[in-house]
Parts: C-alpha cells; sequence; structure tokens
C-alpha cells in the first residue's frame, strides 16, 4: 500500500509540492500563530503613546540609513545589558513599531532606551561627525541631514496608513500631521501648543538642531532618539530580575 | 475569538510534536522501502550517462 | 537568442516588455518626485532596453531545427554571465563596507554612500543577485539534464531571468537612493515584491511544467532541492514582505506586522532564506554537479533522500533563536533552540554524503582545483552548520549575538559553502555548456582556489576573534561589581580585526574577477570540443516530445 503511494507521489510533481509545503509550513505555522493572541499574557501599558509626526519621521530616516545594521533597540534580559543599557525590553514597548528594530547586531551599542541620556546639542555634533563627540568611534558623519529639508506634506499619509494597521491615531492627529511636525520643532511658534495637546505634556518640543527657522531631516531623527525607551515607563515598573549572564563573573 | 493563546500554545507543543513523529516514520518508511532500492539506484547513477539531449518520443 | 524564438514567441516576448514598460511609466507618473517615480524610470529603461534587443531581430528567419531535440541553454549562459556580474558588484561592495568599519571617512560625505545604506547593496547584491542568479542558471540546467526534457517554454526562461534581474537592479538602486522595508535580507519596497512574485511563480510553473515532461518516474534528488528552495522561498518572501504602502505613489510601506510579530516574522523569514536560498537551492548543485565532476554516483541515495525531509522539516522552527533572551515568549525560543539543534542531523548527512563520494577519488580533489572547491565547500558546510547549531543554544547565544561572531558564521556558510560551491559547479558547467573542452586556464582555477581559501580564513577567524572579544568585554565585571569596560573599548579592541576582516574579503573579491576572466577567456579562446555520439539524433526522422 504505502509504496503505490509514494510512486503516485513521485509520479506527479504537483503530490511532491504538496508534501514540501506540509512539511515545511508546519513549524512557521507553529511558532507564528501563538503570537497572534500574545497581547493576552503580555504586560499592558495604558500609559504609551504613539510616535508623533516627527518622531515617525526620523523614525523612517532611522530606517532609510539603515541605522539597524549596527545599533540593536533590544535589551536582552542579561544582567550586564540591564546594566549598561537600562531595563530589559519589554513586548509591549515595541506594539506600534512597524517594522520593530530590533536588530541583529551591535557595531554601535543598543539605543532602546537612549532617550534622554544625551542632550539634543550632543544628539546634532555627534551625528554631524561621530569623531568630534567621540573620537574612537567609526560611524559614518550624517551631516547632510541638517542641510536637508523634511518632507513634511504626506505626514498625514503615513500616519493614515499605520492607523490602518492599527494604530490608534485620531483624526485630529492625521489632519495636524504636518502642523505638529513643524510644532514640535519650534516650540516658539503657535503651533507648538497642538503637539502637546494631541501628545501628551510630557512630548518633548525642541529646536532639537538649534535652528528654527525650518524642520530639518536632523530635527526629525534627534526628535526620534529623543524619545526612544520613552513612550512608557512599563519597562521600569516590571519587577523581574535580569537573568545572570553565564559565565559572566571575574 | 474563543482561541486564547493558552489552547494555541498548547496545540503548538503537543501535535506539532506528534506530527514531527509522524512524519519523521513516513519519511523513513519511503526511504528504506526495499522496492525503492532499484530506482534510487537507477537514479544516482543516471546523472552520469553521458547524454546530451532530450529523450524523445 | 531571439533567433531561435518562432514570431509568435516573438511577438508574446514583446508584449511582455512592452507591459512591463507600461508598468513603469505608471510608476513615475504616479510616483512623481517619489523615488517611486525613479524606479518607474528604471524599469522603463530595463524594458526599452529589452524591447531594441526584441525588435533587432524581429524579422530575421524563424528557427528551422526541431528545438525538441536539444536542451534550451540560452538562457542558462546569460544566467552565468549575470551571475559574475553581481558577485564581481556584491563582493566589491562588501570589501568596500568592510573597509568603512575600520576607516569611516570612506563613505566621502555622502548620503548613498555610508554604511547604512551600502550594507544591504552588498547582501543583496551576493545573496540575491550572485546566489540567485546561480541557483537560475544551474537549475535550469540540472531539471534539463536530469528529466531529459528541454525547459517546457521558450520565453517564460527569459522571463524568469531577466525579470530576476530586474528585480536585483530596483532592490540594490533603492537603497542606494533610501527606499528600503529594513528588514534584513527583504529590504526591497512593496512594488518590487509585487514583481517578484510573478517573477517566482512563473519560476515554479516552468520548473513543475518541465519535471512534468521528464519520462523516469523518478525525479532525480537535487530537483527535490531546487524545488523546495522555489516554493519555500515564495512562501517565505510573500508572508514577510506583507505590507501597505503609504499611498500608490509612495515608495514607503509599513508592514503589517507590529513588533513582536514582526520580529518572529522576520527571523522566520531569515532563517529560512538561509535555509531554503543558501542551503536548499545549493544543495541541489552539490548533488548533481559533484558526482558529475567526480565522475562517482552519490556514496548514499537514500540518506540524501533522508536529509532532505529533514532540512525541510527542521529548518522553518529554528528562526526563533536569533531572537534568545528577547521579548519573544521564553517556550518559542526553547522549540527554537531545541530544533536548531537537531538540524545538525540533516546537515552532518549531506556533508558526509558528499565526502564520502569523493571517497576512493582523492586523488582527482588533489589534482583538479574544481572538484576541490566543491570539497572544501562541503566541509565548510559541515563545519558551519555545526557552528549554527552550537550558537542557537541560549547560554551561547547570550555572548555571541550581536558581536561579529554571528557575521563570521554567515561569512564562514556564504563564502566557504555558498561561493565555493558555486564557483566549483560553474567551472564544471561553462565547458559544458559552451561546448569547451575545458576552462581556459587549470592554474587560474588553482589561484582562484587558494585566494578563495585564503580569504574566507582570514575574513572567519578574525570575526570569531572580534567576536568572542566584544562579548566577552561587553559582560566583564571589575572586582567591585561594575561593568569593566565601556562600549567604546570594545570598539577599539576590533579596529585590527575589521582591518584584516576587509583584507580577507578583498583576497575572495580578486578570486572572483580571476574566475570572470577565465571564464570569459574559456568562452573566447578555448578550441570547441569534438561532437560527441550522443549528440547526433539516434533515428533521423525525430518525432518532437510532447
Amino acid at each position: 500500500m504505502s509504496d503505490t503511494v509514494h510512486r503516485k507521489l513521485e509520479r506527479s510533481a504537483i503530490g511532491f509540492v504538496i508534501a514540501i509545503i506540509a512539511a515545511a509550513s508546519v513549524g512557521g505555522i507553529v511558532e507564528i500563530a501563538p503570537l497572534f493572541t500574545i497581547d493576552e499574557t503580555v504586560e499592558q501599558a495604558p500609559d504609551m503613546r504613539v510616535y508623533t509626526p516627527l518622531e515617525l519621521a526620523g523614525r523612517n530616516i532611522y530606517v532609510r540609513e539603515g541605522c539597524y545594521a549596527c545599533h540593536s533597540q533590544m535589551i536582552r534580559t542579561l544582567r550586564d545589558e540591564v546594566e549598561r543599557y537600562g531595563p530589559f525590553s519589554l513586548a509591549v514597548e515595541s506594539q506600534y513599531d512597524r517594522p520593530m528594530l530590533w536588530g541583529s547586531k551591535r557595531t554601535g551599542p543598543d539605543l532602546a532606551r537612549i532617550g534622554g541620556k544625551y542632550s539634543d546639542f550632543w544628539h546634532v555634533a555627534h551625528l554631524n561627525n561621530p569623531r568630534d563627540v567621540v573620537p574612537e568611534s567609526n560611524m559614518p558623519a550624517y551631516a547632510w541631514l541638517a542641510r536637508t529639508p523634511l518632507k513634511t506634506d504626506d505626514l498625514s499619509d503615513h500616519l493614515a496608513a499605520q492607523r490602518a494597521l492599527g494604530v490608534p491615531y485620531t483624526d485630529e492627529m492625521i489632519e495636524n500631521a504636518a502642523r505638529d511636525a513643524y510644532g514640535q520643532a519650534t516650540p516658539d511658534t503657535d503651533y507648538a501648543a497642538g503637539v502637546t495637546e494631541r501628545y501628551g505634556e510630557a512630548t518633548q518640543v525642541s529646536a532639537f538642531d538649534g535652528v528654527t527657522t525650518k524642520v530639518t531631516e536632523m530635527d526629525a531623527l534627534v526628535a526620534y532618539l529623543q524619545v526612544l525607551g520613552r513612550l512608557t515607563d512599563a519597562a521600569y515598573r516590571e519587577t523581574a530580575a535580569a537573568e545572570e549572564a553565564p559565565a559572566s563573573q571575574e | 475569538m474563543d482561541i486564547s493563546h493558552d489552547t494555541l500554545v498548547a496545540f503548538s507543543k503537543s501535535w506539532g510534536l506528534f506530527y514531527l513523529m509522524a512524519f519523521f516514520v513516513c519519511v523513513v518508511v519511503y526511504a528504506l522501502w526495499p522496492s525503492n532500492r532499484k530506482r534510487f539506484d537507477r537514479a544516482k547513477h543516471s546523472i552520469l550517462d553521458r547524454d546530451d539531449r532530450p529523450w524523445q518520443k | 537568442m531571439i533567433a531561435k524564438l518562432t514570431s509568435s514567441e516573438r511577438q508574446n516576448a514583446l508584449v511582455l516588455a512592452v507591459i512591463v514598460a507600461l508598468a513603469g511609466a505608471a510608476m513615475a507618473i504616479l510616483g512623481r518626485s517619489d523615488v517611486l517615480g525613479v524606479h518607474g524610470l528604471i524599469v522603463m529603461i530595463f524594458a526599452g532596453v529589452v524591447i531594441y534587443l526584441i525588435m533587432a531581430s524581429f524579422y530575421e528567419p524563424e528557427p528551422t531545427e526541431d528545438r525538441e531535440a536539444s536542451y534550451y541553454d540560452d538562457p542558462i549562459k546569460a544566467g552565468i554571465v549575470l551571475a559574475m556580474v553581481w558577485a564581481v558588484f556584491g563582493m566589491f561592495m562588501g570589501v568596500w563596507v568592510a573597509a568603512q568599519l575600520a576607516w569611516p571617512d570612506l563613505a566621502f560625505d555622502g548620503a548613498w554612500s555610508s554604511f547604512g545604506r551600502l550594507r544591504p547593496t552588498h547582501t543583496t547584491g551576493v545573496i540575491f543577485g550572485f546566489g540567485g542568479n546561480a541557483l537560475i542558471a544551474t537549475s535550469f540546467h540540472v531539471v534539463q539534464r536530469t528529466s531529459r526534457a528541454r525547459l517546457a517554454g521558450q520565453v517564460s526562461p527569459w522571463f524568469v531571468l531577466l525579470g530576476f534581474n530586474l528585480f536585483c537592479v530596483l532592490a540594490v538602486s533603492g537603497y542606494l537612493l533610501g527606499v528600503t522595508q529594513s528588514k534584513e535580507y527583504a529590504e526591497a519596497e512593496w512594488y518590487a515584491d509585487l514583481w517578484l512574485v510573478i517573477v517566482w511563480v512563473t519560476y515554479f510553473i516552468l520548473y513543475i511544467a518541465t519535471i512534468a515532461r521528464r519520462k523516469e518516474p523518478h525525479i532525480y534528488v537535487a530537483n527535490w532541492y531546487f524545488m523546495a528552495f522555489i516554493l519555500v522561498v515564495a512562501i517565505l518572501h510573500i508572508v514577510n514582505n506583507l505590507a501597505l504602502p503609504v499611498s500608490w505613489g509612495h515608495a514607503k510601506s509599513y508592514t503589517i506586522w507590529p513588533g513582536v510579530q514582526d520580529a518572529m516574522v522576520q527571523w522566520w523569514y531569515g532563517h529560512n532564506a538561509v535555509a531554503f536560498f543558501l542551503t536548499a537551492g545549493f544543495l541541489g548543485m552539490l548533488y548533481y554537479y559533484l558526482p558529475v565532476r567526480a565522475q562517482r554516483p552519490i556514496f548514499s541515495y537514500r540518506l540524501s533522500i533522508l536529509s532532505f525531509w529533514g532540512i525541510t522539516f527542521f529548518y522553518m522552527w529554528a528562526g526563533s533563536h536569533h531572537l534568545h533572551y528577547t521579548a519573544l515568549p521564553h517556550w518559542v525560543q526553547t522549540l527554537g533552540m531545541t530544533f536548531s539543534v537537531m538540524l545538525l542531523v540533516p546537515s552532518w548527512a549531506s556533508a558526509g554524503n558528499a565526502l564520502l563520494t569523493l571517497n576512493g577519488a582523492w586523488h582527482r580533489v588533489r589534482d583538479d582545483a574544481t572538484l576541490r572547491f566543491m570539497m572544501a565547500a562541503a566541509v565548510f558546510y559541515g563545519l558551519s552548520t555545526f557552528e549554527g547549531s552550537f550558537m542557537a543554544i541560549r547560554p551561547v547565544n547570550a555572548l555571541s549575538h550581536y558581536t561579529d561572531w554571528t557575521v563570521g558564521h554567515v561569512h564562514a556558510g556564504a563564502l566557504g559553502w555558498v561561493a565555493l560551491i558555486t564557483f566549483g559547479s560553474l567551472y564544471t558547467l561553462v565547458p559544458v555548456l559552451w561546448k569547451r573542452e575545458r576552462m581556459y586556464s587549470a592554474a587560474l582555477i588553482e589561484v582562484h582556489f587558494w585566494l578563495a581559501i585564503a580569504g574566507t580564513l582570514i575574513y572567519v577567524f578574525a570575526m570569531w576573534n572580534s567576536g568572542i572579544i566584544q562579548g566577552l568585554m561587553w559582560r566583564t565585571y571589575t572586582e567591585e561589581g561594575a561593568l569593566a569596560y565601556s562600549f567604546v573599548d570594545s570598539l577599539v579592541a576590533m579596529y585590527p580585526y575589521y582591518i584584516a576582516r576587509a583584507f580577507g574579503g578583498l583576497l575572495f573579491l580578486i578570486g572572483a574577477v580571476v574566475a570572470c576572466y577565465n571564464i570569459w577567456m574559456t568562452v573566447r579562446a578555448v578550441p570547441a570540443a569534438a561532437p560527441r555520439a550522443t549528440d547526433i539524433p539516434a533515428t533521423t526522422v525525430a518525432v518532437p516530445g510532447e
């Protein structure tokens, strides 16, 4: 019996194709399917806010420049990582991240909690030429970011696309996206108030690159870097201790 | 949806394993089935035949 | 090449090229100032060149010979040339980005030339450009020879080959212009991904239809690997790249997978891209070209079947080992680790099968650098799969993850296994396809072999050292219980290794250039081989097959 089954399976290439799919698809399904219901088990973060338009634009620049190739945004549950970078990363912290930027390589340090650790001024100087600030650095210089005006006219489309995928942006946020992006980088204008009104008092409104006359890509990227790890403080509330890194002492 | 996370995880952990074992048995049976020996032998020698054109009916 | 098509086939080809040109025009109009518009122009230029080539010999006389009585080798030849062009491009980019890590000013203050944008041009260039074209070319060759059937299409092989290269061009030019999804090894944006789906489905249908033409009921095992490669890559590609464009006029899209799900899907894709793109397809090469070159049948056909199903089954579970100690649920990490370790069994079965095939032909391995390429590839395959299973163990991964060790592991596989088996296969295939007695220079193959081996070893040892030093420095504590080193301290320790790595890569690149020259001279300067008896049809009046 078994023999004739095999014979048929072999005879038709289609049968073979089905066998390959049967063999190959299960592993993925088993691992991925339960992740769709993972929100039942992971920690909640009711205080978590969404990215402002300026931060989202900065995130897209971070993606575009391939920063993730050298910087992770995922602090593992190991003692040395927690001591170096801060509380380990929680799943909920990247719930609005499309794509996730956990990264796979640290040619530079982890950035999951870089927000607020350095001044805007430091970030701008560092991005202009990393070796001015850290002489040993091998990071590329991103001086042109400060010379490139930020494209804000289509930010509403970006927010709308994010909402279509489930990120809770309100109509008001989508409508005012371009204005809010401008306002967040120009604290002295009328637009600035709208940003804190819509995204919360804790939102950093600042002339990130020190120039308030125009909004550049430098403004957006620094705004994003400054919010990393600060959308929610859920990680600081978690009490679980980091795992001991094996064979780490000495 | 009624399917809870725990159900899915339990299903994954149990049936995934059964599936693995059943699959393994099928493959071993196929590979070691005596009457398949001839065709495997023919297959492994077939690529060494000197031949430079498709078969013709 | 067009001369071998009938007039209706030429028309079909022309219609296809015009449709692609129109799609490019639509992209250009919708995208306007967005990068999508630039890509529309690139598509139009690409299609324009194809249209020009078709029109240049559109009215030439139709082929008179019976095409079904011979194999269809033109697309394979073009595929080999394209693979070598991409090899040099991709490896050059690799050397450049490697050098940037040691000397960051080599970015020359350009946006397009910074590390983050160049790095995916290297990975896409070598994986998809070099590896993909080599896989398409060799799969077309193997499926025809093992099925004793001509490819089941005249235009579709060209569509697959050129369509795939259009995808590569869109991907690589996009990175330089700042278009990326940031999904590792799947950086190309939504429109290029959609295009690849069309190309890939055509490839799949063509492959299945060709296999269906065979006479022998059994399908030779090399085809199994190629089929798994084509099929599973399609599944992976579609699931991983599901995304919503910002608008029809935007190159930018947002993936439908958020956060932790995206991480799992990404590494399910990423690891299986290694499994089915960089392993299954190249095992297909190994199971055909190694026995043919050694003139010995594979050691155990049964073992090759067992390891095929083992690899197809186990790999799919292993992806989560990229996410140890992260926010991914613990049980998923454990599952990934377990299957990664089990993967060693089918992997070593394949490597052992290859080496045992050579047992009794070691004198050939000594004398024939082409065969030695394949032997070394099998050894590196065995070593890097062992290393991979080892690194998937959680406590090991705690040290190795995020460090250069991972990079070293990937390159032990990519240089030592993928590239060496490809070069070995191409050196076997080129004289056969162009009907030459031999390669132009055996000495140059020898030179290439030693350049490749030296380059790989220097590269891998540099990355092992730097990775382990890096991992240890990050977790070293002082007696007072404080972290002993700052991050910058660990970076400073990396510089010598980064220089060594760039040098190793350079050697490998030079080897690839030598191979290009050797292949070029084989086609140009080596006399044609005497026709074999089997070249002449057995019957004077041949009936076309199917």
